[in-house]
């Protein structure tokens, strides 16, 4: 079997596999999106039903799509990766035949698809227990491939930003940083159109924007291909600079020593 | 006096997917003051589980004890001031500070005067050759290093009992052997009554006077260790030097196990024959340069004892 | 008394030990921190006001949160981790001292992370806060009751995990429960959940209850926080007491 889809049915068994920490993770999704529901319904309400042409329906199945996303990715992933490499694991796993980070990116999104799995279907009923139908039932279709591209991702820089531990040896500030490029430019805490204007167009050049503000934008009643699009080219560039960032590290590592 | 009693103590573990699990069942000795005590077993026989429930950290399930005339479970402060305890796998001293930061703190929990305190320290850095070592950090300290201070905080309040458990793991072979040389000295010069958990049968033969093992939960032997020697295994090795390599070794009462060049081995077989009588014979029949007498290692006669019927 | 306070010393000191390792720490926190207070004022700026709040207001809230939370996770740092510590049989240690175990135990560990949330609340509340002699006095007060129902809360999260065994799972559910909803403004929250953060999950006592009390000085209120601080102190004690007899110490292999 390809090593990679080896890799990626490892993580996703070994998820499954553990229902306590599922259990946890789905009360506490649940926990953020009631919430989440409290606090839009508030801002909607508060500004006549619709902001920037959102209404409470709409925002908080953007909310449910980009929480999803963003939740399918293990925290502390960067620090791992960063502790991994400064600790030598990295540099074992480096005697194996296989691409390191191809590797560990595929067992993560195997982790990622198989909490996805439970997330989306939770956080989609609880999500229409709250708000109702969503605005567009092909649009939530679509929203899942979205979901995933945009976990696909961020994975993906989380192994572009943890491999500066080749480097600085210590990886903690970079997942700090990372998590909160996620959380506002990237459109998890808020919408996008809901920034100020400059902000806004800062984020949509930003690739953190594909991780979660696509799926939400497409969940909330948007089911725009090109956003599709977008997710993957900027897919391909971030595991090309994860694919480069652990070449170059590697090779580091090779002249360096451990 | 009578320094620890257990009487059927019993330990049942709750399990979440079958057959409760009975770590200890039904376990009763007592050990006077001043004695040095291994409590040795197979991983898993319940060791640490009677140590902890004379400790007063766990609740038996039923069953007695008493430490020092104090039931553990129900007074534990009380009796924590006045016994001490080392676990091999943990620490008590804190990591970023100096082993005489953790023994200043100790002194505030066990309320020792300040003075005190000071010549107990100086008394204990001494006896345990580690008073270069108090003033650096201990996460610089060696694991040899690091226990002897941990022996010190586990002494500083001059507990009458000193529990310990698995103390020597991960310990190179010096280290061990010195470390348990230091206990044997704390006990000789202070009086403290030592109880010492292990799988390791080293511990026993340099540390202790008497043994108990306990093996599923159950004492299935508790003796002298001379004792234990004698008893159980009616054996004596025997290690031959001859002039010339001999053709062939044969005495009665002797089996030989080893013959390689001018040198041999031989195990004796006491019941059936005395060891004296065999030894003339030896020396009667052969050129014999060199002999030595030993007892089979206690590896040897405690695995004998862990392989008997419960 | 003495032992406790001398504990909480050492860890202090224990965690202040590494200068670079605590400061780095505490500005990562405080960066943290300083995202979500941009996250309020990015929000109010599209909203406006929010059932009578704005973004002046959560941001008293937000500093309220960050001292509690300062204390009860920087300085008793283990008041969430007793679930863990319980099943890797961690409470060895505190069980062999003649100390009141759950004391010791919330006085020996420090943590420097979330000692910035500590240091940086009180600033917040001087900055944003319009501090006056009786709102700082009930911004004080208010952390000190919110601090004893989040510590007892959690704690007696934590000490389920002596009785039902697992590995501190309900805890953390307990701690995410508590923080996230101790984040927003009361008001936000109607009928069946505001009746919870009242009850099983208070989390309205540790910032909501506060919050109210730095705006307006109220009696009943005032002794409300106290009833409900003692309530959760006692929760939190008795549930470790009972929760002890069944401690079963390192034999999670069993489990």
């Amino acid at each position: 079997m390809n090593p990679y889809l080896a890799g990626w049915r490892l993580g996703f068994l070994r998820t499954i596999r553990s229902p306590g920490d599922m259990s946890v993770r789905i009360g506490f999704f649940a926990i953020i999106l009631v919430v989440m529901t409290a606090l839009w319904t508030a801002a909607v309400d508060a500004n006549g039903g619709s902001l920037q042409g959102y209404t409470r329906t709409s925002l908080l199945w953007y909310v449910f799509a980009a929480q999803t996303a963003v939740l399918g990715v293990r925290p502390r992933s960067v620090e791992e990766i960063g502790d991994e490499i400064g600790s030598g694991t990295v540099a074992v796993q480096m005697l194996r035949p296989v691409s390191v980070v191809g590797l560990r990116m595929s067992i993560d999104m195997g982790e990622a698809c198989a909490r996805l799995i439970a997330s989306f279907t939770v956080g989609a009923l609880i999500t229409w227990l709250f708000v109702g139908a969503p605005p567009s039932l092909p649009a939530l279709g679509l929203a899942a491939p979205a979901v995933v591209l945009g976990c696909a991702a961020n994975i993906a820089s989380c192994h572009a930003f943890g491999g500066i531990a080749f480097w600085l040896l210590d990886a903690k500030a970079s997942w700090f940083f990372f998590q909160k490029l996620v959380f506002l430019p990237g459109g998890m805490l808020i919408p996008l159109e809901l920034l100020p204007r400059p902000l806004e167009l800062i984020s949509f050049a930003l690739p953190f924007a594909t991780m979660a503000y696509v799926p939400g934008r497409i969940a909330s009643g948007h089911p725009d291909p090109l956003l599709l699009l977008w997710q993957l080219g900027w897919l391909v560039a971030l595991l090309a600079m994860a694919g480069a960032v652990f070449a170059a590290g590697e090779r580091r590592l090779q002249v360096m020593g451990g | 006096m009578i320094a620890i009693e257990a009487r059927e103590l019993r330990k049942t573990f709750p399990v979440r997917r079958g057959e409760p699990v009975e770590a200890v069942a039904g376990i009763s000795f007592a050990v006077e003051a001043g004695e040095r005590l291994a409590y040795i077993g197979p991983n898993g026989a319940g060791k640490s589980t009677s140590i902890k429930m004379l400790t007063g950290i766990l609740h038996p399930t039923s069953g007695d004890a008493a430490v020092l005339g104090i039931v553990p479970w129900k007074k534990r402060r009380e009796l924590a001031a006045r016994i001490g305890t080392l676990f091999g796998q943990r620490s008590q001293l804190w990591y970023q500070l100096t082993p005489r930061q953790t023994f200043g703190l100790l002194g505030r929990i066990y309320r020792i005067p300040a003075d005190e305190e000071r010549r107990r320290l100086a008394r204990l850095g001494e006896l345990l050759d580690a008073t270069q070592l108090f003033d650096q950090p201990v996460r610089g300290l060696s694991l040899g290093q690091r226990m002897r201070c941990e022996l010190v905080a586990s002494m500083l309040h001059a507990p009458e009992v000193l529990f310990l458990d698995e103390p020597t793991i991960g310990l190179d072979l010096v280290a061990k052997a010195r470390f348990r040389d230091l206990i044997v000295r704390i006990n000789e010069e202070q009086g403290t009554t030592i109880l010492l958990t292990s799988h390791d049968v080293s511990d026993i033969e340099q540390v202790a006077r008497r043994v108990i093992v306990i093996n599923h939960g159950r004492l299935i032997y508790d003796d002298r260790v001379s004792v234990m020697r004698r008893a159980l295994l009616g054996t004596k090795m025997l290690d031959v030097r001859f002039e010339q390599p001999p053709a062939s070794v044969e005495v009665e009462g002797a089996r030989l196990v080893k013959l390689s060049g001018a040198g041999a081995k031989l195990v004796v077989d006491t019941d059936r024959r005395p060891i004296r009588s065999v030894l003339d014979d030896l020396l009667d029949r052969y050129d014999v340069v060199d002999i030595s007498v030993a007892d089979p290692p206690l590896e040897e006669i405690v695995s004998h004892i862990y392989a008997r019927p419960v | 008394m003495t032992a406790v306070a001398a504990t909480l010393r050492t860890a202090v000191a224990n965690g202040l030990a590494n200068r670079n390792s605590f400061w780095f720490q505490v500005s990562l926190m405080v960066a943290n921190d300083i995202t979500w207070i941009i996250f309020w004022v990015l929000f109010f700026h599209q909203v406006g006001n929010l059932r009578g709040w704005d973004a002046h207001d959560v941001i008293v809230l937000f500093s309220i949160l960050l001292t509690t939370a300062g204390v009860a996770l920087g300085l008793c740092a283990n008041s969430r981790k007793i679930g863990q510590l319980s099943a890797d049989g961690a409470l060895d240690e505190t069980l062999t001292l003649p100390v009141p175990p759950l004391a010791h135990l919330l006085s020996t560990r420090v943590d420097a992370a979330n000692t910035g949330d500590l240091l940086l609340g009180p600033v917040v509340f001087l900055l944003a806060g319009n501090p006056s002699p009786e709102r700082a006095a009930m911004f004080l007060f208010g952390v000190v009751a919110g601090s004893v129902v989040l510590i007892g809360f959690l704690v007696a999260c934590g000490s389920l995990t002596l009785f039902v065994g697992g590995r501190g799972e309900q805890a953390d559910l307990g701690f995410n429960a508590i923080l996230i909803f101790a984040s927003y403004p009361l008001d936000l929250f109607g009928g069946a959940t505001k009746m919870l953060l009242f009850t099983a999950v208070p989390a309205a006592f540790v910032t909501g209850v506060p919050a109210r009390l730095v705006r307006n000085f109220d009696t009943p209120e005032v002794l409300l926080m106290v009833a409900v601080a003692a309530l959760f102190a006692l929760i939190g004690w008795g549930t470790f007491h009972l929760g002890l007899r069944h401690y079963s110490s390192g034999s999670i292999w069993i489990r």
